[in-house]
């Protein structure tokens, strides 16, 4: 199983749909987005119990998450003005504190990534993330939160839905991994080392790239950590360490089984100062992010928070081979369809 | 041919000779090389216009031995006596591989580059096998593109052009992004447009990151636009009304941006990260600390470190400026110094002793900005090709007058410099 993932991201790409019909009435969609459905409830009885508030999420505004690796953002005319769609709510979920204390959303996000990740299986240009956001965290309550909720979720499916399981293909044995014990953490230093030393050209300096996460993942038998990312390789609002300098208080997530990053979080930067700086650093220009700063200069909450791919997500429990297939309408970068 | 381009205090009848006559150009007069329908050919003074006596590089001269054992390695190489055409010029520049120790600077958005004149220069640099940087606010300015007319985009335009007129090994397209161009994300934009994925699928894009310029030092961008102009882009930019609320023209004011030590670092590495199939090149103007500006860009891992001498720039700036702010070139490379890295040097280049002596200080390609313009304002199709001709001729002669047979080989030796050229920098600041 986890050769045959790693493997398939260097053949020719899946046949994608020709048309939404042929998608939409394949059985295994719809296996995968009955699966998907239920990991939506149960997303949100388990944060729902824990005393987080639902948040309908913002679709467009006048920033948004800076590009990440190379990403584009669609610009919306709002009346004259250069707007945003979302290709994340971060600025949102911290200004979302100042009215609860726990939130999440159920986020549309649209991103036109690089055209060279169409074929990595794991990138949609339109997609969904399960947003979280918690006042006065840190880091670690974080990943707790992440590693509890997608153990749950799992769980929920694997009791749950055996036949859409069994319907997919899906290697139950290798799922029920995620039961044995609590997530491993690995540094990004670290995890960087592994990869050199297996014989991957990773940048240290940089995001563990496509293929050496992939290594690492098909390397896993459960979901584990990868943290402290190094500047340079994140965005403004993830909070550098004050006691190590140029290392970041923010992790990922990774998948088992080559399936790859399924969440990223982070401790936030909240300080105003500080948040100009990095603005800087990341080579933005503060101007730009007018609501957000006058915001932290009268105060945001510290907070730490997540967002986990829905769509990575599923394919992880559902054994599927990309991300696209757990979208009804799948939208591949540079490929035109419905 | 047009003349819609003046470009006072730079040598421009000499560049719009050589656009015309290509490398003949080179020689005198007297020599007799293609004067017959162009009338006399003026000798190429180093005293005539733009010429000017400050200038240390232009002071500097170029002293060939007399004892040259590279030379004996050469004819041993050949079986004959080696020629100044057997010197070669290929080098690597940023990470590219170039025919020639050349590269065409941005031209910015200034009307004097706007329009055909962008694509033709593209186009030349493109069959030359030179790497192409294209500038700033061309995005800002002109807009990127809607869906459906990619053919009207100056910055794809260039790019497409490039692309068309090269070969799938030498030379590539460099896109520059300034602070205030990271509203527009230029970069995004480019890195994930089809238009792009040949280049990025042979390795031939990189992105520049502009510190700043050589016309301007410590100052953003400033460019003239018609009232209309300026009011699409309001919400974007400041304007000023320095010619007054009846003038017709409004100043658009740029930051430069904010850089220090950490923040020139970080935004490196952020551009290797998000662009990794792009190269990263980094333009810096003449600071007094330049040097360390370039140590600092070299280690956060940049392809490749521009310096702008204060000669430098199309670009439009206050005339006090021009005359009195900025480092000269020469003493950028001075206080660089020799380096393993990368360094790319502009500054009133346009001929052969100024582009060896800079070579020779240190830099490993020369640019071409304002003489690239008005070779390609002289003639759109081969302007800039016959520029190029009679500066590689040149380079050729003389490098191998002094003994050597690449252009890479060239080195302090070959230069007679100043007395006081090894002296610590004079101004504080300078690493």
């Amino acid at each position: 199983m986890t050769v045959t993932i790693a493997e398939a991201v260097d053949e020719a790409l899946l046949p994608f749909p020709s048309s939404p019909d042929a998608h939409l009435t394949d059985p295994l969609t719809r296996a995968t987005l009955r699966v998907q459905s239920h990991m939506l409830t149960a997303t949100r009885a388990f944060l729902t119990a824990r005393g987080f508030q639902e948040l309908l999420p913002p679709i467009i505004g006048p920033v948004t998450d800076p590009g990440i690796r190379g990403s584009k953002q669609v610009d919306v005319d709002f009346y004259g003005h250069k707007y945003k769609m979302m290709t994340s709510a971060i600025l949102y979920k911290q200004a979302s504190l100042l009215a609860f204390d726990k939130i999440f959303y159920i986020a549309p996000n649209v991103r036109l990534e690089p055209l060279e990740t169409a074929v990595t299986h794991r990138h949609l240009a339109e997609f969904h993330q399960i947003d979280v956001e918690i006042r006065d965290a840190r880091r670690e309550d974080a990943m707790d939160l992440a590693e509890q909720l997608v153990t749950h979720v799992v769980a929920e499916v694997v009791s749950r839905m055996p036949a859409e399981l069994d319907l997919l293909g899906r290697d139950t044995d290798a799922l029920r991994e995620i039961f044995a014990g609590a997530f491993g953490r690995v540094g990004h230093q670290q995890a960087t080392a592994e990869l050199i030393g297996l014989g991957h050209p990773q940048d240290p300096a940089a995001e563990i790239d496509w293929q050496g996460e992939e290594i690492v993942s098909a390397r896993a038998d459960r979901p584990f950590f990868i943290t402290d990312y190094p500047k340079g390789s994140r965005g403004f609002y993830d909070k550098e360490n004050t006691e190590q300098p140029g290392v970041l208080r923010n992790f990922d997530l990774i998948a088992p089984e080559g399936y790859g990053e399924l969440a990223s979080g982070s401790e936030r930067e909240h300080d105003y100062a500080t948040l100009v700086t990095r603005m800087r650093e990341t080579g933005e220009n503060p101007a730009k992010y007018g609501w957000y700063l006058d915001l932290a200069r009268r105060g945001i909450p510290a907070s730490s928070g997540f967002g986990i791919g829905l769509e990575r997500f599923t394919r992880y429990v559902t054994g599927r081979q990309a991300a696209w297939q757990a979208s009804a309408y799948p939208k591949l970068p540079g490929v035109v369809s419905a | 041919m047009s003349t819609a381009l003046v470009a006072d205090g730079f040598p421009e009848e000499q560049v719009r000779q050589r656009a015309r006559q290509g490398a003949g150009a080179v020689f005198p007069a007297e020599a007799g090389y293609g004067t017959g329908l162009l009338g006399a050919v003026p000798a190429p003074s180093p005293e005539g216009a733009g010429y000017d006596p400050e200038d240390v590089l232009e002071r500097i001269r170029i002293v060939p031995p007399v004892f040259m054992p590279e030379r004996l390695k050469k004819l041993i190489d050949l079986a004959r006596e080696p020629l100044y055409s057997d010197v070669e010029l290929d080098t690597v520049i940023g990470g590219f591989t170039s025919r020639l120790p050349l590269y065409v600077s941005a031209f910015g958005s200034t009307r004097a580059a706007s329009h055909d004149l962008g694509e033709a220069a593209g186009r030349q640099a493109g069959a030359l096998g030179v790497p192409l940087v294209i500038g700033e606010n061309v995005v800002p300015v002109n807009g990127y593109r809607s869906a459906g007319e990619a053919g009207a985009s100056p910055l794809l335009g260039r790019i497409a052009a490039y692309a068309e007129a090269a070969d799938d090994e030498h030379g590539g397209v460099v896109v520059q992004q300034s602070t205030e161009d990271a509203d527009a994300e230029v970069w995004n934009l480019v890195y994930s447009d089809p238009v792009t994925e040949p280049l990025l699928a042979t390795g031939r894009l990189a992105f520049e990151l502009k510190v700043g310029q050589g016309a301007k030092p410590g100052l953003g961008g400033l460019t003239l636009l018609d009232r209309e102009t300026a009011e699409q882009v309001a919400e974007q930019y400041s304007l000023d009304e320095v010619f007054g609320a009846g003038s017709g023209q409004v100043l658009r004011v740029a930051s430069p941006g904010t850089f220090t030590e950490e923040i020139l670092r970080q935004q490196i590495r952020l551009m290797r990260n998000n662009f990794p199939r792009a190269r990263v090149w980094v333009k810096l103007h003449p600071g007094r600390d330049v040097a360390h500006a370039a140590a600092t860009a070299w280690a956060a891992g940049a392809d490749s470190v521009t310096v702008d001498g204060a000669e430098g720039g199309t670009a439009w700036a206050p005339t006090g400026f021009l005359a009195h702010v900025g480092l000269p070139l020469a003493d950028c490379l001075r206080r660089v110094g020799r380096t393993d890295h990368c360094l790319l040097a502009s500054g009133r280049m346009w001929e052969g002793t100024r582009a060896v002596k800079a070579l020779a200080l240190g830099a490993r390609a020369v640019g071409l900005g304002r003489a690239a313009l008005l070779a390609v304002d002289e003639d759109r199709e081969a302007g800039l090709t016959r520029l190029v001709e009679a500066l590689a001729l040149e380079l050729r002669m003389l490098t191998s007058a002094v003994g050597k047979y690449h252009v890479n080989a060239l080195a302090p030796e070959d230069l007679l410099l100043p007395d006081r050229w090894e002296g610590p920098p004079a101004a504080p600041g300078a690493a």
